[in-house]
């Protein structure tokens, strides 16, 4: 279970993104953020593995704190919530291959991994969550050969090579067609199936609708909205997204 | 009526204000930056023209003078003149001193001195058709000891002799060889006691070559070389030297001379030369140019002031040519290829710097973000976010310093650098324009080779 407590962060510049926000994710959940760009979305996916330390509030990991962990216990903490971005994130020049062994960083022996060595069944491991995601012929390509849709499967599968309990996905589906969204989102609904719990930012309401089974939304950095995703109705909806709410609406038809 | 009046009294005052100072006129107008521009312009043409003392150019000051008020009148109508007229009065009174500096001159060019250095570079001496040679020698003695020995040398059917046995220095001396080629010219040479070699053709400066008859035989006079003693500890201890006899004749195919040699070699010794300074400007660069990277300084105050003075630091080296720093270094450790090398190697320091730092400012922080994510740590991190994204353009960078550093290490080689330069120089010096020829042949030809391998290279990496 995740426990969001009194989060904040304001970032050296000033700018405060997350106000107190508190909120909890059951396992098992497929928690949908929503929100409009800079509400905060990215900084709380963020702050629930540190990639950003919050500036206040707690952030409790089946119990254990994580905002307090020492940097051995975080990169511990941390090898089991994987991490899905809107750019992909993955290392353009190196293979597919090295892009989803990497995910197994925190796991393998770090020597060994400096110089490149990857133990055999860690290979097999790689493959296996490569042909998850339907690409395992891709292994030894480059990563920027691919297209989009491609490229955000290998970021799945350099997510499941972390064997994680928890997915953050940051608007993954963001940077792609609609039918790739739902291709995307489908490998993530899986994954979901089979007890990961997933923390998900989206933009278009009809894919909220689709995948959330609960909802959380955000404005200027403070939950407006928590609950199921029957819930979000039109007006809801523009009580959130205010005035470019018919501009998202119609984007996302 | 009155309104003419209005308009007529700030015309006049504008322009009596940009007759007295250029520019005035405009200032009192509001034209704050044109009017110092113009006065500017004024004054650095009014000091060019002076410094330069030609009375003519000072029209162009008067010229700017006159458009300035004229500029004046119309910007009080509310209308700017164009800045056509001053620029182009400008760039005619620069180009003028310009000129002048040059003093371009074509009276003194003399085209039968270029057509005698460019005729033989039509033959670059690189190659020769293979030859054989037939050698035969004897020994002479000078000066003359009490009972010198005769002068007669036999070998493989080959007699060679010198009438008298011995001589002094300019004495006349009858030489003659048989069993020779025949019909075949020879070359007459005169080999000191430690085998310094001696022309005795016209003005001890000339081959002698002497065809041999039907027979194979010659016979020639000779004079002992002026020179012949100059290395001797004691000139009037009789010593033995040599009358050499050399033939040559091709027997198919083709081979390097001597020159051909020597430009093979230095081309080598230039572009490892100019490999090795890239490969140590390479360690310097690296951790310089995270110094100079603005995402990884900007941070704090006191990072930032590091990165700015690294930033100062490469910028002033990479100012100064390779070739002015090479004579420093030549001043430091002394003539000869390491001051070029070292010169070399000093430049690509600072030019791989700002090149290497610039990757790392365009690095894509996404998937250092994403490998973080994994719980990899911070050298992990750098191994599979940061190295794959900076090292192929490192080394793409890399490639194309050394290219660039060939072809400043063959200008290098002028200041004692080795190489390709220094023999270019030695050639110069002796005049011979066959071995210039080829020197330039061999410098083109490994530009045109590296700067395609690498251009191909280059493309592979990025």
């Amino acid at each position: 279970m995740l426990r969001i407590q009194n989060l904040s962060k304001t970032y050296p510049g000033g700018t405060q993104a997350l106000k107190n926000v508190s909120f909890e994710v059951n396992d098992g959940e497929f928690l949908v953020v929503i929100g409009l760009s800079g509400s905060g979305k990215s900084t709380l996916l963020r702050c629930i593995n540190r990639l950003i330390d919050p500036t206040e509030g707690k952030v409790y990991w089946d119990n254990v704190d994580v905002t307090a962990a020492p940097p051995t216990e975080l990169r511990q903490i941390r090898r089991r919530i994987g991490m899905v971005f809107q750019q992909f994130n993955l290392v353009k020049r190196s293979s597919v291959m090295t892009n989803v062994l990497s995910g197994r960083l925190g796991y393998v022996n770090p020597w060994m991994s400096l110089i490149g060595l990857w133990p055999q069944d860690e290979k097999k491991r790689a493959l296996q969550a490569l042909g998850r995601v339907g690409i395992a012929d891709k292994a030894g390509e480059r990563a920027d050969a691919l297209s989009g849709g491609q490229q955000q499967r290998v970021g799945i599968a350099r997510a499941l090579m972390q064997d994680p309990k928890l997915i953050l996905a940051d608007e993954p589906v963001a940077s792609l067609d609609p039918v790739l969204s739902h291709s995307i989102l489908q490998y993530l609904e899986q994954l979901n199936k089979e007890g990961i719990t997933v923390i998900c930012s989206l933009h278009f309401l009809d894919l909220v609708h689709r995948y959330a089974t609960r909802v959380v939304a955000l404005k200027d950095g403070v939950k407006v909205f928590e609950g199921s995703a029957q819930e979000i109705d039109r007006a809801k909806f523009k009580e959130i997204y205010g005035e470019e709410a018919q501009e998202v609406r119609a984007a996302s038809m | 009526m009155n309104n003419e009046a209005a308009t007529r009294r700030p015309i006049a005052r504008s322009a009596i204000a940009s007759a007295l100072i250029p520019g005035l006129g405009q200032i009192l107008l509001g034209q704050r930056y044109r009017g110092v521009g113009i006065l500017l312009g004024f004054l650095v043409m009014l000091g060019t023209v002076v410094w330069y003392k030609d009375p003519v150019w000072y029209l162009s000051p008067v010229l700017i003078w006159l458009w300035n008020i004229w500029d004046a009148v119309g910007l009080a109508g509310g209308r700017a003149r164009s800045l056509l007229l001053p620029v182009l009065v400008g760039l005619a009174a620069a180009y003028g001193i310009g000129w002048q500096v040059v003093e371009i001159d074509f009276r003194n060019a003399d085209l039968d001195r270029a057509a005698a250095i460019v005729r033989p570079m039509a033959h670059p001496d690189f190659i020769q058709p293979r030859r054989e040679r037939k050698q035969m020698w004897v020994q002479v003695q000078v000066p003359c000891s009490s009972e010198p020995p005769t002068a007669r040398r036999e070998e493989e059917g080959k007699v060679a002799t010198v009438i008298p046995d011995c001589g002094v220095v300019g004495e006349t001396l009858i030489v003659s060889v048989n069993g020779m080629w025949p019909n075949t010219e020879t070359e007459v040479t005169w080999r000191t006691t430690i085998g310094d070699l001696k022309l005795v053709g016209e003005g001890e400066s000339q081959m002698l070559v002497v065809t041999t008859d039907d027979a194979g035989s010659l016979t020639t006079t000779i004079r002992v070389p002026s020179t012949a003693l100059v290395a001797a500890p004691d000139p009037s201890l009789p010593q033995f030297h040599r009358v050499y006899f050399d033939q040559y004749r091709p027997i198919g195919g083709v081979e390097l001379s001597y020159i051909g040699n020597e430009v093979l070699k230095g081309a080598l010794d230039t572009v490892a030369m100019a490999l090795l300074a890239t490969g140590l400007a390479m360690l310097f660069a690296i951790p310089l140019s995270f110094l100079a990277a603005h995402n990884l300084m900007g941070g704090n105050p006191i990072t930032y002031v590091i990165y700015v003075a690294v930033r100062t630091l490469l910028n002033i080296l990479r100012s100064i040519e390779a070739i002015i720093v090479a004579i420093v270094f030549v001043v430091i450790v002394g003539l000869g290829p390491f001051a070029g090398m070292l010169a070399l190697a000093l430049h690509s320091v600072a030019a791989l710097g700002k090149l290497y730092s610039e990757v790392i400012e365009g690095i894509d922080p996404g998937p250092i973000e994403a490998i973080r994510a994994t719980g990899a740590n911070w050298v992990q991190t750098v191994r599979y976010a940061v190295i794959p994204q900076i090292v192929p353009p490192f080394t793409a960078f890399t490639i194309y310093r050394w290219d660039i550093n060939v072809r400043s290490a063959t200008i290098i080689g002028f200041v004692g650098g080795g190489g390709l330069g220094f023999l270019l120089v030695e050639l110069i010096r002796v005049n011979n324009m066959r071995g210039v020829s080829a020197v330039f042949i061999a410098i083109a030809v490994v530009v045109i080779v590296l700067d395609y391998f690498s251009a191909k290279l280059r493309e592979r990496l990025v």
